[in-house]
């Protein structure tokens, strides 16, 4: 492609959303959308999903919200979405091509969601309840879900298997949303990154861009992007809407409350809100994406690194999201005060495990510099959920799941967890349903 | 666990990874380990080498307990 040396729009990347809303899954003859029902084929998902050798048995289900509808453990919860126009394919390096996204038009399902569910790592997946108190807790409460249950072909390692499901979870979202390409859009949004030459925001305003960290750490907790797993990238830059592409895939199988799922990529709201606030509040530069791997010397190559691509964009601020805790707190907290020594402000985003009293330490490392920080909420507080009509999955995983403990699971289906255990509770995105505001 | 081990008088070598977090959390001698997964041996070396990884480690940890210190201090050889 030519290099345009005028300036201008050749150098934009403008993706448009056509948001297609859906608030109901019905079975039919034909997958579309239409009139906010998603109806689905199941033979002819069943078959798009058929075929791979370390499954031997793939099934869907629905669960929809308000339903007694409990689902574990689930893996991962992916978005779908189509490319109607543009360059590349949803979820590149992985069901695409590796061309680079984020230009042009992407139908999304808005409401619909993919859940994967299997006993993979088994304490590193996770609940979704559809009504009840646990249903407040999760964003995927209020998805209309097609939920694809994988179980593994016997003797295959756990990476396949894991491999087999997240596979499965991108077939099933990118088929759906295909069928759909020709359904009636009811909103269309707008994203537009500017090259760092063609911005016009105001120059009086700060340049802000985002550190989006990445779980890395290997043996299931992994992270792709275009397909690279990325505990082997150095830091790089993003443009936004490549991420609204699905260009960040999970591969994640780690505490359920603080894992960031494919569908919280797709929709990370530091990323729609920071485009929102350009021009208005600062000048959003784009992303920074990091990952958190488990050397110190990656953790100190990497966060040097990041924080010298800041420097070198020239940006003022920095809001740095972690993913997972523990050890990721030490990368955070790295990537902070490096930004803050380097003259770069920073708020961190995370969420905490302050025991489930609350009077532990919320982080595992902390800084001086470190004077900026949102919270997702405390992983440890314990929840009661009541039972279920019924439980898609195995519901005695409960009592194996990270945030539980032998005796979770009651006779009745009670399940008593630590919040840790329940879907995007905690999500260091802020996709969650809770909040708090300061008065 | 190393804190109230030298409260009780006994001093202490922390083997870690993370040595900012066992900084923060108050470890007064502290050897760096490997990685978080293998702390104390490297699966992608001969087993001999790992057994020599694992030796320089303990090593490199009983001359620490052996030293004085005076502050929070990282043993890296």
């Amino acid at each position: 492609m030519p290099i345009s040396l005028k300036g201008g729009k050749e150098r934009t990347m403008k993706l448009e959303l056509h948001r297609v809303k859906i608030s109901k899954l019905a079975w039919g003859d034909a997958t579309s959308a239409k009139d906010g029902v998603l109806t689905v084929n199941k033979e002819e998902l069943l078959s798009v999903l058929a075929g791979d050798e370390r499954l031997t048995k793939v099934d869907v289900d629905f669960a929809q919200p308000g339903e007694s509808v409990r689902i574990l453990p689930v893996k991962d919860v992916v978005e779908p979405r189509f490319k109607l126009e543009g360059a590349g394919g949803v979820f590149p390096g992985m069901l695409s091509d590796v061309e680079t996204v984020g230009e042009g038009k992407t139908l999304v399902l808005s409401g619909a969601a993919v859940v994967t569910t299997g006993k993979i790592v088994r304490f590193q997946e996770g609940i979704i309840d559809m009504s009840g108190p646990g249903a407040e807790y999760t964003p995927y409460s209020a998805t209309c879900n097609v939920v694809v249950i994988l179980e593994n072909a016997k003797g295959i390692d756990k990476h396949e298997y894991e491999t087999a499901c997240r596979m499965a979870g991108l077939k099933a979202a990118a088929y759906l949303a295909e069928k759909c390409a020709g359904a009636k859009v009811d909103a269309v949004e707008t994203y537009e990154s500017l090259s760092l030459k063609d911005m016009p925001a105001p120059p009086t305003l700060p340049k802000v861009a985002y550190l989006y960290m990445l779980q890395s750490q290997g043996l299931l907790h992994d992270t792709y992007l275009y397909g690279v797993d990325v505990k082997k990238i150095l830091p790089t830059y993003l443009n936004p809407t490549e991420v609204m592409d699905g260009a960040i895939v999970s591969g994640n199988c780690v505490s359920a409350c603080d894992k960031n799922n494919t569908y919280v990529h797709q929709n990370n709201p530091v990323i729609a809100n920071m485009f929102k606030r350009h021009g208005v509040d600062f000048n959003f530069i784009g992303c920074i994406v990091t990952n958190e791997n488990v050397t110190l010397l990656d953790k100190r190559r990497s966060s040097s690194y990041a924080v010298k691509l800041a420097r070198t964009l020239g940006v003022d601020g920095l809001l740095i999201s972690e993913e997972g805790f523990g050890n990721p707190d030490a990368d955070l907290i790295m990537n902070c005060w490096k930004a803050e020594r380097a003259g770069i402000k920073t708020t961190l985003l995370t969420d905490e495990y302050a025991g489930q009293d609350g009077a532990s330490q919320s982080l595992a490392d902390s800084c001086v510099e470190g004077d900026a920080c949102v919270t997702a909420g405390n992983a440890n507080e314990v929840i009661v959920l009541p039972p279920m009509d019924k439980v898609i999955g195995e519901p005695e995983e409960a009592n194996v799941i990270a945030g539980g403990w032998q005796g979770s699971l009651a006779a009745d289906g009670t399940i008593t967890v630590e919040l840790q255990a329940i879907l995007g509770s905690t999500s260091e995105l802020g996709y969650t349903k809770l909040g708090a505001y300061t008065i | 666990m190393v804190k109230e081990i030298e409260r009780a008088g006994l001093p202490v070598v922390h083997v870690c990874t993370i040595v900012p977090i066992s900084l923060t959390v108050g470890a007064n001698r502290i050897i760096p380990a490997v990685a978080i997964p293998h702390p104390l041996g490297d699966p992608s070396k001969t087993a001999e080498e790992e057994k020599q990884i694992r030796r320089r480690l303990v090593e490199r940890s009983l001359k620490a307990l052996q030293t004085e210190i005076t502050d929070q201090t990282v043993f890296n050889d």
